[in-house]
């Protein structure tokens, strides 16, 4: 057995999804310049642990037996157990604990809160090493726009699930402020998308207050489509996201917070203030994202912006996607090449899909499906063409707010088709009268048998109804 | 989709600023804005049928069609800039005098004094020689057109058509080249033809008795003087009038030949 059980440790149970990532595994990479060991607490990828080993002698710790025995050829030492067997003889330079700190505690034993976990953790750490923590947003976008809520407990992880119940700091200004209470300085924290198990964009507060909210926006919105492409939700977490940035409170309302605080005041590493993918972002250019700068205009009916925003685009990056071009004046810049390879009618396709599906207001109402509006765009973008097929670019999430727009829209179309068959059968019934009285003029003139038969029928009929008129007792004057 | 959308040829005139053959225009799958108005874009007792566009001429009034519970109006501009865009101006033609459009209940429900009084009116505050144009039921009526031609030259601009039968669709172009054979164009109510004409060159003007019709409510043409002051005078500031004419028009709203064959439904044709 490669792993030590120190107590509390489950034997039948496993912990689902550890954090991974390869921001996280840049983060634990800058610990590199404290010292060579390092705990990480709770369940962690692989990998992460792999990336560590190169150049740290490092200690897991872990509350499943069998997610012990995973880890155990894996060069680390392995602790099985609660965090509240962890004694305080072992020191580290550092304590990476990006999973946050509920998977710590095991069935067995006391349960700690957030603050005893921290305190715990603190407890192990050298003066002056750097404890690496994420903190989940129970306000968080995620959470938001989930269909289900954490309170539900169907897993057999949730034996405790407070969710916004708990005793977590709920904002970046809190988390640091209950840090420094605990002894520690906040060296960097940073704000991370879209999920607090795979963390693939990150910033601090004072690059999403200062910096370009146009890029910083997008960054995050897109690094939330691709973790919800086709994934049921209450709405847009794009959107959300996207307008809390915009705002001014993206911080508060990111899926998580990653903070790495010090025991001390001194502060041993340093982090860039924003992280994309496996490093620190590059430049972010200034400007507004034109996918919203075409919403906004669509929803204030402005045909000359939408023209001239269409033209701009037509004219410079007709290969990028609507959310990954930055318009600032008339220069547009293209966020992510590597996404950059539409084609402009799928671009402008997926545009329409987006308008139709999100209910969104725009120019064109009566085009109320993807092809119509699709040919409008294309014309008002001054391209020729036909509308392709749908691309197989990925889903957009699946929001219920987006399908109950549709059950509306089509009540709407349905009554609408009902009243224009209503009003073309009128207008049958009026042509049909000027038809037939075009065809006898016509026989009229022409002289036709058939028009002369209808006329002795006629005749014969009216005879008919005064013999009738004669003899009958009903028609007595 | 509704004879009015054939109305003054409006439906030929789009159909030819699409590159398509203007004497057969193909259906239009809505509601064209047959004239200025200040409700929703479409003529008083225009039959809608819900989920079809009305295509009005600017944002404001889609934003008007909005509130009265039009949810399918989409902004094209007027047809009238659609014909300017195909008939460019030619130089150096001289323009003279006023063309003026009358507007009044003449079915009984005025005395000739009052259209008596308008014309004396008119002839003191015109300096050049004036062009009265009427509607083709005036200008059919011998009596009405008498009397404006003892005061000057009278001209219709055709017959508008009903049910798609005998429109004239010159109706625009000979309304275009009156237009641009004269300097001022004038009437007693604010009107498409007041609009056009601040569209083409001529100043316009908006002035005399408004000659309101029996039962009419007034609170609409005191709303329009309200909201227009710029087009209302003798001699408004014709830089202004012209500005408020445009936007009125949709000027800034027109759509290409591709865009408007696709808005009207008429990319296949």
């Amino acid at each position: 057995m490669n792993y030590q059980l120190i107590g509390g440790e489950m034997a039948d149970f496993t912990d689902r999804e550890p954090v991974g990532g390869e921001l996280a595994a840049y983060l634990i990479g800058l610990l590199r310049p404290l010292g060579g060991r390092i705990l990480l607490a709770g369940p962690h990828a692989p990998a992460l642990i792999g990336a560590l080993t190169g150049f740290a002698e490092v200690t897991c710790l872990v509350r499943s037996q069998p997610d012990a025995a995973a880890l155990a050829d894996c060069g680390a030492t392995v602790l099985c157990g609660s965090l509240a067997k962890l004694t305080g003889a072992e020191r580290y330079d550092a304590v990476v604990a990006l999973d946050g700190v509920e998977r710590l505690c095991s069935v067995e034993g006391p349960q700690y809160d957030w603050a005893e976990s921290v305190r715990a953790l603190h407890r192990v750490l050298r003066p002056g090493g750097a404890l690496l923590l994420a903190v989940e947003n129970e306000l968080g976008v995620h959470r938001l726009v989930d269909r289900a809520t954490v309170t539900f407990a169907h897993t057999t992880d949730a034996w405790r699930p407070e969710g916004e119940f708990g005793a977590k700091p709920g904002s970046p200004a809190r988390l640091e402020a209950r840090l420094a209470a605990e002894g520690l300085t906040v060296g960097w924290l940073g704000a991370a998308w879209p999920l607090p198990a795979a963390p693939t964009f990150a910033a601090t507060p004072a690059a999403l207050r200062d910096g370009p909210s146009g890029a910083l926006s997008a960054a995050a919105a897109a690094s939330v489509a691709a973790a919800f492409a086709g994934t049921p939700v209450l709405s847009d977490p794009r959107r959300l996201t996207a307008a809390a940035i915009r705002a001014g409170v993206g911080a508060e309302f990111a899926p998580g917070w990653l903070a790495l605080a010090f025991r001390g005041t001194e502060l041993g590493v340093l982090v860039p203030p924003v992280l994309s993918g496996g490093g620190p972002a590059a430049d972010l250019p200034a400007g507004r994202v034109l996918e919203e700068l075409l919403i906004g205009a669509c929803l204030r009916h402005d045909l000359p912006a939408i023209r001239r925003l269409l033209a701009g685009w037509v004219a410079s990056e007709p290969t990028a996607g609507f959310d990954n071009v930055l318009v600032d004046g008339d220069t547009y810049t293209v966020l992510d090449p590597a996404r950059a390879t539409g084609e402009p009618g799928g671009v402008l396709r997926r545009f329409a899909h987006t308008l139709l599906a999100g209910g969104y207001a725009q120019p064109w109402p009566a085009a109320a499906d993807v092809p119509s509006l699709t040919t409008i765009l294309l014309a008002a973008a001054g391209l020729a063409g036909t509308v392709p097929d749908a691309d197989d670019a990925p889903p957009a999430p699946h929001s219920l707010r987006e399908h109950e727009e549709q059950v509306r829209r089509l009540e709407e179309q349905l009554a609408d088709a009902a009243a224009r068959v209503a009003y073309v059968e009128t207008e049958l019934i009026y042509r049909d009268a000027e038809l037939r009285r075009a065809r006898l003029q016509i026989d009229a003139f022409a002289g036709k048998v058939g028009y002369r038969i209808t006329k002795l029928g006629a005749r014969a009929a009216r005879r008919a109804v005064r013999a009738v008129r004669r003899t009958s007792p009903l028609f007595k004057d | 989709m509704h004879h009015a959308n054939h109305f003054y040829g409006h439906a030929h005139v789009l159909a030819g600023y699409c590159g398509l053959d203007p004497e057969h225009p193909p259906r239009i799958d809505g509601y064209v804005q047959h004239g200025w108005n200040v409700v929703d874009g479409l003529g008083a007792g225009t039959p809608y049928v819900s989920g079809r566009p009305i295509f009005v001429w600017s944002e404001q009034t889609r934003r008007r069609a909005w509130s009265m519970g039009r949810r399918y109006a989409t902004v094209i501009g007027a047809p009238w800039l659609y014909l300017l865009a195909t008939r460019p101006a030619e130089r150096g033609v001289p323009r003279a005098g006023t063309i003026w459009y009358p507007f009044h209940g003449w079915e009984g429900q005025h005395v000739a004094g009052d259209h008596q009084r308008l014309i004396d009116e008119i002839l003191e505050t015109e300096d050049g020689p004036v062009t009265f144009c009427l509607y083709w039921h005036e200008f059919n009526n011998n009596r009405i057109r008498r009397r404006y031609e003892r005061a000057g030259r009278v001209v219709c601009h055709g017959y508008r058509g009903l049910r798609w039968l005998d429109t004239d669709t010159r109706f625009l172009h000979n309304q275009l080249a009156e237009l641009r054979a004269h300097r001022r164009v004038a009437s007693n109510r604010l009107s498409s033809a007041v609009l056009y004409g601040a569209a083409v060159g001529c100043e316009p003007a908006v002035y005399g008795d408004p000659m309101h019709l029996d039962g009419e409510v007034r609170l609409t043409a005191e709303r329009i003087r309200r909201q227009w002051p710029e087009l209302h005078g003798r001699h408004p500031d014709p830089a202004d009038a012209t500005a408020s004419a445009l936007s009125e028009l949709g000027a800034d709203d027109l759509a290409s030949p591709a865009e408007l064959r696709a808005v009207l439904g008429w990319a296949a044709a």
